[in-house]
């Protein structure tokens, strides 16, 4: 077996049609991450399966379309089957810095936290932010950037997000800090930079009023279905 | 003329579920369910005093919307019945999905050192 610092990391990418995108990504990763890089294909109709592969990426490809969370899920069930210790999840349109890997490894060491969670809230709408302050506030959750889908997991948080109690879930946001929350894992959050896309296109829940409402309805449902009761209902 | 009409969908509604069965497009577990309404529905056909005398232990006025009322509530709850068998098969299908994909790359491991 070949030995080196990134052996037991795993860089989880969820990719659906990204062809235009993703072999520059896994490339600028490669220059600075020497582990095991996995694309999953979420049942694209174009040729990002072939193009990371080519690239140097593994590739396991869903059947189905199961969205982004599921797409990771899947990342994580092969994590803990492979015993991977840390899994990072980066977004497969360039907008995470390959840079950004150290900063969060680094994170995940001093915080000594289960999670580290890459933060840009320099970036998005007043939509966004409005969107955020809300959330913070409905689940209790304190971190700067709630949607960041630039994210560092520690073992027991694998463990958990890969177990079925998590398969309902459909972005990899609030709910998913929730869950964590509720399990007494620590969440920690380190600031990094976010580029622009490199399709030039709009964030996939961000880009129209209509999908914004339907989103921030579903997820504002299922924090008030987590609420703490008081202990008399419980 | 009550009773009849009472006793003709009862039993049409039970004989439609055998049959649906009987045809393999009904998986007998939801079959119970139906069979009981159709059971409830003769039931109500042979004695319809009943419901004029739950109406009056219950304090309704006019005994004939107390049956819309639970006629109302057991569809509720069987939609409801069904979101949620529809939301645990939703997982089981993620789960599957997610699985064939792990097992496939691992055949395909297996299949590339072969050679």
């Amino acid at each position: 077996m070949n030995s080196h610092p990134h052996q037991h990391i795993l860089i989880i990418i969820p990719a659906k049609n990204e062809a235009a995108a993703i072999g520059s990504v896994i490339q600028e990763i490669r220059e600075h991450f020497a582990g095991t890089i996995l694309v999953v294909n979420d049942a694209s109709s174009d040729n990002t399966a072939q193009i990371a592969r080519d690239a140097g990426a593994k590739v396991l490809s869903l059947a189905l379309s199961l969205g982004a969370w599921g797409a990771i899920q899947t990342g994580l069930r092969y994590a803990l089957k492979h015993s991977y210790q840390i899994a990072i999840t980066m977004d497969a349109d360039g907008q995470h810095e390959a840079r950004s890997i150290p900063v969060l490894l680094q994170g995940l060491d001093q915080q000594t936290c289960d999670v580290i969670v890459g933060a840009y809230p320099e970036r998005g709408s007043l939509a966004r932010h409005i969107a955020w302050a809300f959330f913070r506030w409905l689940s209790g959750i304190a971190l700067e950037d709630l949607t960041s889908g630039l994210r560092a997991y520690r073992h027991a948080a694998i463990d958990l997000l890969a177990s079925p109690s998590a398969t309902l879930l459909d972005y990899q946001d609030v709910g998913v800090l929730m869950l964590l929350h509720k399990a007494h894992l620590r969440i920690g959050e380190v600031p990094i930079y976010m580029r622009q896309r490199l399709d030039g296109g709009k964030s996939r829940i961000f880009n129209s009023w209509w999908a914004v409402s339907r989103y921030m309805l579903h997820t504002a449902i299922l924090c008030t279905a987590q609420l703490k009761l008081p202990k008399k209902f419980q | 003329m009550h009773d009849l009409t009472f006793g003709i969908i009862g039993i049409s509604i039970a004989g439609t579920i055998l049959y649906l069965i009987r045809r393999d497009h009904l998986h007998s577990h939801h079959a119970t369910w139906w069979l009981a309404v159709a059971l409830g529905i003769v039931g109500l056909g042979l004695y319809p005093k009943l419901i004029d005398w739950l109406a009056i232990h219950l304090g309704i006025h006019y005994p004939p919307s107390l049956l819309f009322l639970f006629g109302i509530m057991m569809i509720l709850v069987k939609v409801l019945a069904i979101d949620i068998h529809q939301s645990q098969l939703e997982r089981k299908i993620r789960r599957l999905t997610q699985r064939l994909a792990i097992l496939e790359d691992e055949q395909h491991d297996k299949n590339t050192a072969e050679e």
